[in-house]
């Protein structure tokens, strides 16, 4: 930013005004920076909860730990049933096979009966190794039966009488029905109080047609288990008499409650002229605990890693919701930083400004312009200032000075130095008179400040130039395409001594010559001799014949290039041809 | 603003009653309150001489010189010891040479 103060003689002065220019900063920075701000906010407020994820793998967890256990689950459960069922077929098995040494005695009683006529002394010798109280008799109860055209005839019993007593027509008839001969026909005599079965058999194709009847026992609760040894102590059992599984058909079982809830397998085994129904339900699970467990195993694993799946995911969350909120935070505290920044930047040029001229004098016969430029990283004032006063119609003094350090302090004494300067040379001070008086407002071992000043007199109308200098750089003076520097005697800076001394050296000036006096920031750069800067300065102010203002502004833009960190007075003077 | 210019000191006190200050790097309106709070105890005690040493100094702009004025105003006999070339113009430029006793 550049101010330009100009003054073509005759011309009124035209300042834009440092204010209007804070105003336009703020309009295009603060502005921007709150925009950009508002824009950074809105995305947040409309984003939705966000643990929705968590919840999500959380469900998704638990949906594959649902299907896991159902198909560990419904594995256990074919697996159970196939097992059970091949147990179930290896009783029904181990029973057919042991059904023949009920048959095989029956059948070979009637088989000898027949071969020796009824002779009955033969058939109880023979029979009564198998009659006897159980479990160690196979049956209670044989007799020996005549088939004629009446009603059978009894010939003999061994052992206890038939539960159905000798003259049961329904006894009878059973016996009868063995004429029709050739196998075991069964007899279910369950609901009376000693519970038996009865068996017929008879030996077909014979002569006498002898039948053998033989009762055997079941225990009076029919409750019986098998041995521990058995093979198949890991089953429980009902026994039942054809195919219906009620309990009037029940023969045996060890299982107090019937029927049989739950997994159980069901073989019917041929026996005689009907069937065994043997049912049989598992005690423990036949494939191992670990199997029945497996899927109890697989939801509690499952559960605890999708719970632990879904809060890992929701502590993720947080946590990036916790960064972004805090670089949000910082976001809008950068922007506050930049908006404060900007704030003093702006308050500090505006102060600034209002303390350089605000409008520079016009004298017959020379245009003037002036500039100051702050330092780019700078927010506080600077200690630089330019001033241009009118003497009288043909003189004027031109000022530029630079107070050590920044902020409102340097600034403070800028505008003492700038307003006493104005008043000695109001009472007519000479310029070494006035900086002898400057010294004794300034004090560098209490205030530690010191200010370079340069007091340019110039005399229009006789051409002559007076400069005196208090520690500052030389002005350049251009004409005819050349620049030289007015060399003076340089006194200490304001601010050394009290009764510090001045001596002023006076020049005559070519005609149409230009006056440039600059502070520091111009010409000084790090690591450069201030030579160098200031023969660059020499050079680039040769091009003598753009207009004032844009010779002052184009020293102000190309000298200060890459440097440009530390601020900037330039006070120019050009007699008018 | 933080941006401090990188400036090392060292601050050595002799029983003759002089004062010797080390300055390298670059010394500036950024870190210069540093250095002058850290040799001001120094300058209390009254020391009858001074000398600042700044031959590793690379820069140093108008508040150093400032600074070194201020010290010389409360200290007899303030040398600058082996000023660089460059330092030496712009104290000289300043009319500051006799002030500060410029040596090579």
């Amino acid at each position: 930013m550049a101010y330009p103060c100009r003054n073509d003689a005759g011309v009124a002065m035209t300042e834009s005004g440092p204010i209007s220019v804070p105003e336009a900063e703020s309009a295009n920075g603060t502005g921007g920076v709150e925009h950009g701000g508002e824009a950074g906010r809105a995305p947040r407020a409309r984003r939705a909860w966000p643990y929705w994820l968590a919840v999500a793998v959380g469900v998704v967890g638990l949906v594959v730990t649902g299907v896991l256990v159902w198909i560990s689950a419904s594995t256990y459960t074919r697996n159970e049933n196939r097992l059970l069922n091949l147990r179930a077929r290896d009783a029904g098995t181990l029973l057919t096979g042991a059904l023949p040494t009920l048959q095989i005695p029956l059948a070979s009683a009637a088989a000898l009966a027949d071969a020796t006529d009824g002779d009955v002394a033969k058939f109880r010798n023979f029979i009564s190794p198998s009659v006897g109280p159980p479990p160690k008799g196979q049956f209670v109860s044989v007799s020996l039966w005549r088939l004629g055209a009446g009603p059978p005839t009894r010939l003999v019993t061994v052992g206890v009488a038939p539960v159905l007593g000798f003259s049961s027509p329904h006894l009878s008839e059973f016996v009868a029905q063995a004429r029709q001969g050739g196998k075991l026909r069964v007899m279910g005599l369950l609901d009376l109080s000693q519970p038996r079965l009865g068996y017929t058999f008879t030996s077909p194709g014979l002569t006498g047609r002898y039948v053998t009847y033989a009762e055997s026992a079941l225990p009076a609760n029919r409750q019986s288990r098998f041995q521990s040894s058995s093979s198949f102590s890991d089953l429980d059992y009902a026994l039942y008499l054809g195919r219906s599984q009620t309990h009037a058909n029940l023969l045996v079982t060890d299982l107090s409650e019937l029927p049989i809830g739950g997994r159980h397998a069901a073989v019917t085994i041929p026996f005689g002229d009907t069937v065994l129904t043997f049912v049989v339900t598992p005690r423990r699970p036949l494939a191992g605990s670990f199997a029945q467990a497996l899927p109890w195993l697989v939801a509690i694993v499952g559960v605890l890693l999708s719970l632990g799946a879904a809060l890992i995911t929701a502590r993720l969350i947080a946590r990036r919701t916790q960064a972004e909120r805090l670089a949000g935070s910082l976001e809008l505290i950068a922007d506050e930083n930049r908006r404060l920044y900007a704030e003093q930047r702006t308050i500090a040029r505006t102060l600034q400004h209002a303390l350089l001229p605000e409008r520079l004098p016009s004298v017959q016969g020379v245009e003037t312009s002036a500039r100051y430029e702050a330092g780019v990283k700078g927010v506080d004032i600077g200690g630089d200032w330019y001033d241009l006063i009118a003497l009288d119609d043909h003189r004027l003094l031109l000022v530029v000075g630079d107070v050590s350090g920044r902020g409102v302090r340097a600034a403070a004494t800028m505008a003492a130095l700038r307003f006493a300067i104005q008043a000695y040379a109001a009472q007519n001070d000479p310029p070494d008179a006035i900086l002898s008086k400057l010294s004794k407002l300034v004090n560098v071992g209490r205030s530690g400040q010191l200010a370079t000043i340069l007091c340019a007199l110039v005399d229009v109308e006789a051409h002559r130039l007076t400069v005196t200098s208090a520690g500052h750089l030389p002005p350049l003076l251009i004409s005819d395409g050349r620049g030289t520097y007015v060399e003076s005697e340089v006194g200490v800076p304001i601010g050394v001594r009290a009764a510090a001394q001045y001596t002023s050296t006076s020049i005559d000036t070519p005609p149409a010559a230009t006056l440039l006096a600059f502070t520091d920031g111009l010409v000084e750069r790090r690591g450069e001799s201030i030579d160098e800067g200031l023969a660059r300065l020499q050079r680039a102010a040769t091009t003598n014949h753009v207009p004032l203002d844009e010779l002052v502004g184009r020293l102000i833009e190309d000298l200060r290039l890459d440097g440009g960190d530390d601020d900037t007075a330039i006070a120019a003077l050009r007699w008018l041809e | 603003m933080d941006n401090k210019a990188e400036m090392r000191f060292d601050v050595l006190e002799g029983g003759d009653r002089t004062l010797k200050v080390t300055v390298s790097g670059e010394l500036d309106i950024t870190n210069i309150d540093t250095l002058a709070s850290a040799v001001a105890p120094a300058l209390e005690r009254g020391p009858a001489r001074l000398v600042i040493e700044v031959g590793d100094l690379r820069f140093a702009d108008s508040s150093a010189i400032a600074l070194w004025v201020r010290w010389s105003t409360a200290v007899p006999d303030v040398e600058l010891r082996h000023v660089p070339p460059l330092l030496r113009r712009v104290v000289a430029s300043m009319g500051l040479s006799e002030t500060l006793k410029v040596s090579p």
